[in-house]
């Protein structure tokens, strides 16, 4: 990041001398911010039909896996209502 | 981008938001509602005007403010990596890539390698009187995390990790994809 402030953004401090904790740490940020998948996306040129594709595959992908950890997740739950009341 | 560029009053902004950044991965809103309520509590607390505007950041290295302390530039590209231990005014104080530690062609793109070039390089820096370094990786490269060891094990000691890789905001087109 040339044009910005130096050592504010993308910056961890290392604590404890524990400098694989801050590594990590560091690297965990910039997957969940999309850098990392960002850098090595242009590291070839996508040709604008094929970002398509993908972007609409990333879409779907993201819906479905949604729907089925919702899925499993109700139908692991453990607490339900009891079917016979009232009997 | 959720790690944005605070205005800097100071060190004491710098340290204590890498401080908030640490752990806080909730993001870009929530990490801007800490930082405006921190600024907030300081603002208010800062009603008896002096101590807490005008006090610095008391974190010292050997004595040094975080801002002249070396840095040590890694750029970890793909078929090699490179290391250069530069003072805070930007003079140059050691250098070495793959390449001059012996490696050649496709070793020069390893792990191992990097490590040994950042030996290499703290050994250097060491013999110039430098103990605690800040450093700052370019590039994703297989000598990204290795070279940050081999700085650690030549005996410099790292007191923080920057990303400085190059994202273009749609800048050069790149070349063509492989295996076309």
């Amino acid at each position: 990041m040339a044009n910005h402030l130096r050592f504010v953004g993308r910056t961890v401090m290392v604590q404890n001398g524990d400098v694989e904790a801050a590594y990590s740490v560091l690297n965990r940020i910039l997957t969940q911010d999309g850098l990392v998948d960002a850098v090595r996306r242009r590291r070839f040129y996508e040709k604008p039909c094929r970002r398509r594709q993908r972007e609409a595959y990333e879409a779907c992908r993201r819906v479905y896996s949604a729907e089925m950890s919702r899925k499993i997740s109700f139908l692991a739950r453990g607490i339900r209502q009891d079917p016979w009341l009232g009997c | 981008m959720s790690a944005v560029a605070w205005q800097r009053l100071g060190a004491a902004w710098g340290a204590r938001i890498a401080g908030l950044c640490r752990g806080l991965r909730t993001g870009p809103r929530s990490l801007q509602d800490v930082a405006g309520a921190a600024k907030e509590a300081e603002n208010r607390s800062a009603t008896d005007l002096s101590p807490l505007i005008l006090q610095r950041n008391s974190m010292r290295w050997d004595g040094k403010v975080y801002e002249e302390i070396p840095v040590a530039h890694i750029k970890a590209t793909y078929n090699n990596t490179h290391i250069q231990v530069v003072s805070f005014d930007n003079r140059p104080l050691a250098r070495t890539s793959c390449g001059t530690e012996g490696f050649q062609n496709a070793k020069k793109g390893t792990a191992i390698a990097a490590q040994t070039a950042a030996m290499a390089a703290a050994a250097k820096a060491r013999g110039k009187g430098v103990l605690h370094v800040r450093v700052m990786v370019k590039g994703l490269g297989p000598g990204r995390r290795a070279a940050i060891k081999g700085l650690t094990m030549g005996g410099l000691e790292v007191i923080s990790i920057t990303d400085n890789t190059p994202v273009p905001h749609n800048g050069c087109r790149p070349r063509k994809a492989r295996r076309m």
